[in-house]
């Protein structure tokens, strides 16, 4: 990020430069910041209301509930390794967190879950086919209500901002898949070269 | 019935409280309390990437990148003004909030283009962040073939989330 930062800063300046235009530069630079608050601002009242209903339903034991229902197809679906097993729990909890939207009791879980995979297999040893999946699914998120971007469109005056909820899932579903089903490809192709698995 | 969602979430919320014989309210507040929490830690950052979305909107730089790019994009069933969105989102969480909010203010929030970048926003992860994060702790002496498997699943969302909007 520290990369992409100081080259689009660097580039906006320099193309304003040339283009004549430093005047314009200058009143982005002073604005830019401010908006950030005045956004900020406008956002904290919906990430407040969400914020509370998820606090209900984290204390509920709504997460726990579906990483339990979660524990049977996961341990389907991951490859684990010998002792990799024992991370199930915590992969669980970190799907869990992470399709309710609670993402600071997600990580926690998911590094945990690295952790114990990672020793099962010894330091500086290539990841796993089962660490790879884990991190895919979770980069390809499973959220399953986009609750900033239900707020951003509410700030920004949209007539319906929960409108993109189910598309949003449904292009969740697919990038989950396709996920899976390129951790399966590129895990078969390893295979067949002899590589580790 | 989009309208009705976040009403309906509300009172499961509440239903699922009472069934557990907890405390709604105290939990609603501290939950809310971690909401704000997480909005004001994101603020700095937000501040970073807005200063610089702001001077590539003003100075132009915006609109002839997008110019550039929107073969690419159209050919995907892209409208150019999501080259932003598309671009940061595996970057970094903020940086693509920022440039959907750009799209929103210049294009409208129920235009399609508002849509699709809420929705690419919504149904992906910054790849590159989790990536860095979870590979690290796994101390692994290589990530093999974890980066290209989530840009994959990434531009696969992409896709869909156009065919979709």
């Amino acid at each position: 990020m520290n990369v992409v930062f100081c080259i689009m800063l660097l580039a906006g300046v320099v193309y304003a430069a040339v283009s004549g235009r430093a005047e314009l530069a200058q009143q982005a630079l002073l604005s830019g910041a401010g908006e950030a608050v005045t956004l900020c601002l406008s956002l904290a009242g919906a990430y407040a209301f969400f914020g509370g209903l998820m606090g209900v339903l984290r204390e509920s034991g709504a997460a726990g509930a579906l990483a339990r229902a979660l524990r049977a197809p996961l341990s389907r679906m991951f490859p684990f390794a010998p002792g990799e097993e024992r991370a199930l729990e915590d992969i669980c909890l970190n799907l869990s967190a992470n399709m309710l939207g609670v993402g600071g009791a997600a990580t926690p879980a998911g590094i945990s879950a690295m952790r114990t995979m990672a020793q099962a297999r010894g330091e500086g040893a290539p990841v796993s086919d089962a660490m790879i999946l884990f991190l895919v699914v979770n980069t390809s998120s499973v959220q399953l209500l986009p609750t900033s971007m239900i707020a951003l469109r509410a700030q920004a005056g949209s007539a319906s901002p929960a409108d993109i909820v189910l598309p949003t899932l449904l292009a969740t579903a697919v990038s989950t898949a396709a996920g899976i089903l390129a951790c399966r490809l590129f895990a078969a192709w390893a295979r067949r070269r002899g590589g580790t698995a | 019935m989009s309208a009705l969602l976040l009403p309906a979430l509300a009172v499961l919320c509440v239903l699922l409280g009472l069934r557990a014989r907890m405390d709604v309210y105290a939990a609603f507040v501290r939950g809310a309390q971690e909401g704000l929490r997480t909005l004001a830690g994101m603020c700095p950052y937000l501040a970073a990437i807005l200063t610089v979305t702001a001077l590539w909107r003003q100075t132009g730089l915006t609109d002839a990148l997008t110019a550039l790019l929107s073969p690419l994009l159209s050919a995907a069933g892209l409208p150019r003004e999501t080259a932003g969105v598309v671009l940061l989102r595996p970057l970094s969480g903020s940086a693509a909030m920022a440039a959907a909010r750009d799209v929103l203010l210049t294009v409208g929030a129920d235009s399609r283009a508002g849509r699709l970048a809420c929705v690419i926003c919504g149904a992906s992860e910054t790849v590159f962040f989790t990536g860095a994060l979870y590979l690290g702790e796994a101390k692994a002496g290589s990530g093999r073939y974890a980066v290209p498997a989530a840009l994959l699943a990434y531009a696969a969302g992409v896709l869909a989330a156009a065919a979709l909007v």
